[in-house]
C-alpha cells in the first residue's frame, strides 16, 4: 500500500535535527501535497515548502486547533525528547508524554486520517537478565529504562488510536541516533577524552546514523506501514572498541565506581541518562533483518563506519577574523 | 589596546594528548583486526580459546561433510555436567569448517555470560535461536548435562521449534573427552527429520526423541571403559564428554 498523490502531512518535532531531516525529505516527495510542522523549537534546516509553528507540547488547544485546521492524511510523530539530549530525565519525560497526548489525540480527531508513523527505540525490548540478545519485531516490548518506558508508551497510545479509527500505525524502532547534529548523550560520552567502560561485560551495541533514520521514516510514511521495524546499522560494536577507534583513554570501571563517573561525566559535560548506562553494561542490539521489507532499504553503513564518523566530526570550527580589529 | 597572547596551545594539551596517543598507538598495534559481530561474537577471542582447547585435546572428527557448508543448521550434542561442552564443540567446529558456529545455552550473567557472547554464545531461548537460524547461523545446542557419560540427557524440544519450523537440518552428535588423555571425539549423524509431518508441536517433540536415541546409540557404538568392575558404575572414567 503506497501514499496517494496530494497527501497532507503532519510532522510533529519538526524543530529538532530528526524531525527537520524528515521534513526535507518529504518536501522532495511527490505524493506530499501539504506539510505542516509543529514544535516548540524552530527547524534546524531550510524548508522551502513546509508550514511551520511553534507550540508547545503542554498546549494542547493549540495544537488540536492546528491539526484540525490542517486535516492531515498523515501524522509523523517524532516529538521524542531522549533524556539528557536536549532536557534533562525529567523534563525530557513530561514534555514527551505531554506532546504524545496532544499531536496523537489531536490527530485521532482528525476526518481524513490514513495512517500514523511515530518515533520509537529499541529501548523498548529492555535488556532485562535473559532478554533476547537481538530482538526482532515480534520480540514483546518490555523496557527496563525511562526512555524505553516513554516510547512504548507513545507506541501504545498510537496502536491504541490506530485500532480505534481504523488506521495503520508504523513505530518506526531507532537505534541510539548519531549523527553531526544530533544531540545524543551517548555519542557525547564516546567523544569525550576519557571513555568509562564496563570492564566485567564490556556489551555490544550498534546504532544508527541520522540520515538513514530520515529515509526510513519517509519510507514508512509512503509505505502506510502497518508494524514496527527496527532500524539500524549493520554490526555491533564495544564501547572498548568504539574507544580504540577514537583513540580516546578507556577507564575500566567495575561497580559502584560508576557511580563517581556518572557524576564526573555530568560535570565534565556529557551527563550519562539511564538507557546509555543500561547500554553500557548489558549492550542493545536489534535485529535488523527486515528493514529492508518493511522500509524498502537497508543499511548501508556498519555501525564501524558510524562510530568512525562521530570521531571525525570536528569539535569546534575556527573561524579566523577576516580583519583583525584589535 | 593590548595584544592578543596566545597561550600554548600544544603545552596544555600534552599530558591527555600523550595518553590518548599511547592509547591509540598501543591499541593499533595489538587490536588492529578486533572485531565483533551481530550477536557480539569476537573472532579474535574464539580463535585464541580454539588454541587452547587443541592445547588439551586432541580431536577426531567425523561426518563434518554432512554440514552444510553455507545455510543455517543445528549441530545437537550430548554434555556432561560442569563442562562446557556445547562451547568447547561449537569451536572446535568453527576451526573444521571454517565458519561461525555459535552455541546456545550463555548464561546472562557478567562476567561469564558476557565472556560467553563473545565467545558465540547465545541464550537458551527459541526467539534468540530462531533469529540466529533467520541468519543462516550454524548452532550448536547440547542435551541435558549427564553425571555418567553412558548416559544420555533429555532434548529440549522448545529449542528444536524454530529449525522444524523453518525447515532447518537438524543432525545429531555424539561427542567424547578423555579425561586422562587427550584424545576427544565429535561425530556427526546425517540429518534427522522428524518422523512425521505435524502442524502443532509435536513436530519438534518426537524430533527430540529421535536425537536422544541417535546419540545414545552413537555413544553405545563408541564403546568405552567398560572393565567389568564396580569402576563402572562411577560416572567419570569412560569417554563422554
Amino acid at each position: 500500500m503506497t501514499a496517494r498523490p496530494g497527501r497532507r502531512v503532519l510532522v510533529s518535532g519538526m524543530g529538532g535535527d530528526l524531525g527537520s531531516r524528515v521534513a526535507v525529505h518529504l518536501e522532495r516527495e511527490a505524493w506530499v501535497g501539504e506539510l505542516l510542522g509543529i514544535d516548540t523549537d524552530p527547524p534546524r534546516r531550510r524548508l522551502k515548502r513546509a508550514e511551520f509553528h511553534l507550540a508547545s507540547p503542554h498546549d494542547h488547544d493549540r495544537i488540536l486547533a492546528l491539526v484540525e485546521r490542517f486535516n492531515p492524511h498523515v501524522i509523523v510523530h517524532m516529538s521524542v525528547w531522549e533524556p539528557f539530549s536536549r532536557a534533562n530525565p525529567k523534563t525530557a519525560k513530561t514534555l514527551t508524554s505531554e506532546a504524545a497526548i496532544s499531536t496523537l489525540g489531536a490527530a485521532a480527531e482528525s476526518r481524513a486520517l490514513e495512517s500514523i508513523v511515530v518515533r520509537s527505540g529499541i529501548e523498548v525490548y529492555g535488556r532485562a537478565r535473559g532478554a533476547p540478545t537481538r530482538p526482532d519485531e515480534s520480540a514483546p516490548i518490555a523496557p527496563t529504562c525511562e526512555f524505553g518506558r516513554s516510547l512504548a508508551e507513545i507506541e501504545i497510545t498510537a496502536r491504541d488510536i490506530g485500532r480505534r479509527i481504523g488506521v495503520p500505525v508504523a513505530a518506526v524502532r531507532l537505534g541510539s541516533v548519531l549523527g553531526p547534529h544530533v544531540p545524543s548523550p551517548l555519542g557525547r560520552l564516546l567523544r569525550m577524552p576519557f571513555v568509562p567502560f564496563s570492564v566485567l561485560a564490556d556489551p555490544p551495541f550498534a546504532v544508527v546514523e541520522d540520515v538513514e533514520c530520515a529515509r526510513a521514516f519517509v519510507s514508512a510514511t509512503e509505505r502506510r506501514l502497518d508494524e514496527p521495524v527496527n532500524v539500524l546499522a549493520h554490526g555491533a560494536i564495544t564501547v572498548l572498541q568504539a574507544v580504540r577507534r577514537g583513540g580516546r583513554i578507556p577507564v575500566p570501571l567495575v561497580g559502584p565506581d560508576w557511580r563517581v563517573a556518572k557524576v564526573v561525566s555530568g560535570l565534565a559535560g556529557a551527563p550519562i541518562p539511564d538507557h546509555v548506562l543500561e547500554t553500557l553494561h548489558r549492550g542493545r542490539l536489534a535485529d535488523n533483518g527486515r528493514m529492508g521489507e518493511l522500509v524498502g532499504f537497508t543499511s548501508a553503513v556498519t555501525t564501524g563506519d558510524v562510530i568512525d564518523k562521530l570521531y571525525a566530526w570536528p569539535s569546534v570550527i575556527r573561524q579566523p577574523a577576516s580583519r583583525q580589529v584589535a | 589596546m593590548g595584544d592578543v597572547i596566545e597561550l600554548p596551545r600544544r603545552g596544555l594539551s600534552t599530558p591527555v594528548a600523550a595518553l590518548q596517543s599511547i592509547s591509540h598507538a598501543a591499541s593499533n598495534r595489538l587490536l588492529a583486526s578486533w572485531d565483533i559481530d551481530e550477536w557480539g561474537r569476537d573472532d579474535m577471542w574464539v580463535r585464541a580459546t580454539e588454541r587452547l582447547t587443541r592445547a588439551r585435546w586432541t580431536t577426531l572428527t567425523g561426518g563434518l561433510e554432512l554440514i552444510p557448508g553455507t545455510g543455517p543448521a543445528i549441530v545437537v550434542v550430548n554434555t556432561r555436567r560442569f563442562r562446557l561442552t556445547q562451547w568447547w564443540v561449537a569451536v572446535t567446529l568453527s576451526e573444521a569448517l571454517g565458519r561461525p558456529v555459535r552455541f546456545v545455552g550463555r548464561s546472562d550473567s557478567a562476567p561469564f555470560g558476557a565472556l560467553a557472547r563473545r565467545l558465540g554464545g547465545l541464550l537458551a531461548r527459541p526467539d534468540e535461536i530462531a533469529g540466529a537460524l533467520r541468519h543462516r547461523q550454524l548452532l550448536v545446542v547440547g542435551l541435558t548435562g549427564t553425571l555418567d557419560s553412558r548416559h544420555v540427557g533429555t532434548c529440549d524440544p522448545s529449542l528444536l521449534g524454530p529449525a522444524v519450523e523453518q525447515r532447518v537440518p537438524v543432525f545429531p552428535a555424539a561427542v567424547t573427552a578423555s579425561e586422562s588423555s587427550r584424545s576427544a571425539r565429535i561425530e556427526v549423524a546425517p540429518r534427522l527429520a522428524a518422523p512425521r509431518h505435524r502442524r502443532g508441536p509435536l513436530g519438534e517433540v518426537e524430533l527430540a526423541r529421535r536425537v536422544e536415541t541417535q546419540i545414545s546409540a552413537m555413544l553405545e557404538s563408541f564403546g568405552g571403559a567398560h572393565t567389568g568392575t564396580p569402576l563402572d558404575w562411577l560416572p567419570w572414567p569412560s569417554g563422554g564428554s
